[in-house]
């Protein structure tokens, strides 16, 4: 069946063909940075590939299906906190960390998801911000996760370091192949049919909240495991690292940069962010904010689809100008 | 155009004592309705008459309190909107509801989304044939269409399903008479195919003149019934519908 449909063509809206190639192409090259023996870059890196996953977590949801989650924290702050947890049974590997993250992280979005998932717009975005919220607070009480002291992992010996590194490109890879398998197939298309209609979904026998459901928590999933892996690789965990707000804001605005609903948007939108927050904030110090901030207002103005339409543009400023007011590109 | 019933082999509605509404509020007061394969029936009212809270009812997307709806031996009542698609009743939701960044082949596509039999292409020529604007505005997203092709790429979108009851949601909305003139006759296409319609319209006059059998919702319950051109005889019909 699926196959079928493909055949027709109703095989995928993964944004533009060569923006994923692009994406594939730079994920190839980053395979080799450890052989440059820069920590820096790698660590550096290392958090730009963790971004990537995240937003991929939230682009599933959001950028699929719609629905914004202000939230997705939480997931990450589930996955770190199970690694956190085996290590304290000194369970020290991220073969047992990643697959209990990933079953703690569905488990707990199928949980909330049901319900929230009922409530549609703004009124949904509230509410996991108020998960978020009481997630934290949660974990800076339960004597299990340590309180506010946090737990500390087992120290990461020097020649293991490029481990975490391989480990997290690994996860941000499987997060852009399953996003991109994901969009192509009929599951995909229940979730823009979400987006673009939801009634209409329905009407046509898509039940929304099932779909819903299973985009909140395959974006979980892929959330957790970036945090799964940045646990042990950090060393420590506490409840202003694992549900830190930049981690809750990036992956949202990443994936708005790179592309919503798009295969290859939050990987390219992690890519430029994170490079220009780091670049920003060494040669700005004191106001790389308000650049930062610039950037992402003109970017939006402009180019509302993401980067990623850029890099699929032939024609030049003409076929933008021609789209912008055809298709608001 | 009165349409005769053509005789098929698709099943009978039957509604009995329906009753539904949303939240506290309910909006059908012991609707009773009877559909017989293959005929084409109106469902007139005012605004805010409930009529299209019964085509939601109908389709599961408002919630029944009680009564059954019978759809050949299927209970309809309270099921999921995917089994009662799988059963053969399916919508054209009210001001058309299409995906509009989709295509109209992501759109036709995506009526054909229960399905898991491999007729789906050759459905999808039959829509193409019945509808050949669409094959011409095919790669176009839905939402930069007209309204007049948008009202297509919806009716094609719910054959896509294989309806054996085709529920329409006020077609006319918005659409100047020479399209909703044309529209028609593309349902009568779709009816002499032996598709079952059941209509549901502001315009009455188009409505009666079309169908062959009508229903008058009033404030929640059925008030008259009967042959179409009767209905469009009836005086009071006349006062409180068509203004003469």
């Amino acid at each position: 069946m699926n196959r079928l449909l493909r055949g027709l063509g109703l095989g995928g809206i993964t944004g533009s063909p060569q923006a994923f190639a692009v994406s594939l192409g730079i994920m190839a090259l980053l395979l080799a940075l450890p052989a440059l023996h820069n920590g820096y870059l790698e660590l550096t890196f290392r958090n730009i590939l963790m971004f990537a996953a995240m937003s991929y977590g939230w682009n599933l949801l959001g950028g699929y299906t719609g629905y914004v989650s202000f939230g997705n924290v939480v997931f990450f702050g589930i996955g770190a906190y199970c690694s956190a947890v085996l290590s304290a049974h000194h369970v020290d590997s991220l073969l047992a960390d990643v697959p209990v993250a990933l079953v703690c992280a569905a488990l707990f979005a199928i949980v909330v998801g049901v319900p929230i998932l009922r409530l549609r717009g703004h009124y949904f975005g509230i509410a996991t911000l108020g998960i978020a919220l009481a997630a934290a607070d949660l974990a800076n009480n339960l004597d299990v996760l340590g309180g506010s002291g946090g737990l500390a992992l087992k120290q990461v010996p020097q020649e293991q370091f490029s481990l975490y590194y391989y480990a997290m490109w690994a996860v941000a890879l499987a997060c852009m192949l399953g996003t991109f398998a994901i969009a192509r197939s009929k599951l995909g298309y229940a979730f823009v049919a979400i987006r673009e209609n939801e009634d209409a979904a329905q009407v046509l026998g898509v039940w929304p909240t099932r779909y819903k459901v299973t985009a909140y928590a395959l974006g979980a999933m892929m959330t957790a495991a970036a945090g799964a892996v940045y646990a042990p690789a950090n060393g420590f965990v506490d409840p202003s690292i694992a549900f830190a707000v930049d981690d809750n804001v990036f992956p949202i605005v990443m994936s708005i940069l790179g592309g919503m609903g798009t295969a290859a948007g939050p990987f390219i939108g992690a890519l430029l962010l994170a490079g220009l927050n780091e670049i920003l904030q060494s040669q700005f110090v004191k106001i790389h904010s308000l650049f930062f901030g610039a950037i992402i207002v003109l970017v939006v103005l402009f180019l509302p689809r993401g980067i990623v339409y850029l890099i699929g543009l032939r024609g030049g400023m003409r076929r933008y100008l021609a789209d912008r007011a055809a298709f608001r590109v | 155009m009165n349409l005769e019933a053509t005789p098929t082999g698709s099943a009978s509605l039957t509604v009995r004592d329906l009753r539904a509404g949303y939240g506290d509020v309910r909006v059908l007061w012991d609707v009773s309705l009877e559909i017989e394969p293959g005929e084409v029936v109106a469902l007139v009212g005012s605004n805010g008459a409930g009529k299209s809270t019964l085509l939601g009812a109908l389709s599961g997307i408002v919630s029944v309190e009680s009564g059954s709806i019978l759809f050949g031996d299927v209970e309809l009542a309270g099921a999921a909107t995917d089994r009662i698609v799988h059963a053969g009743v399916v919508q054209v939701p009210q001001g058309r509801r299409l995906f509009g960044g989709l295509s109209v082949r992501e759109n036709l596509l995506m009526g054909a989304y229960l399905r898991t039999d491999r007729e789906v292409h050759a459905d999808l020529e039959r829509c193409l044939a019945l509808l050949p604007r669409l094959r011409e505005r095919y790669e176009f997203p839905a939402g930069r269409l007209s309204g007049g092709e948008q009202q297509q790429v919806a009716i094609a979108r719910a054959l896509m399903a294989r309806p054996k009851l085709l529920l329409i949601d006020e077609m006319s909305l918005g659409l100047a008479p020479v399209l909703v003139d044309q529209l028609l006759g593309i349902l009568a296409q779709i009816h002499a195919q032996g598709v079952t319609i059941l209509m549901v319209e502001q315009d009455v006059q188009t409505a009666l003149e079309f169908a062959g059998r009508a229903y008058v919702l009033e404030t929640g319950r059925i008030v008259k019934s009967g042959p179409a051109a009767e209905l469009l005889d009836d005086p009071s019909i006349k006062r409180a519908y068509l203004g003469i």
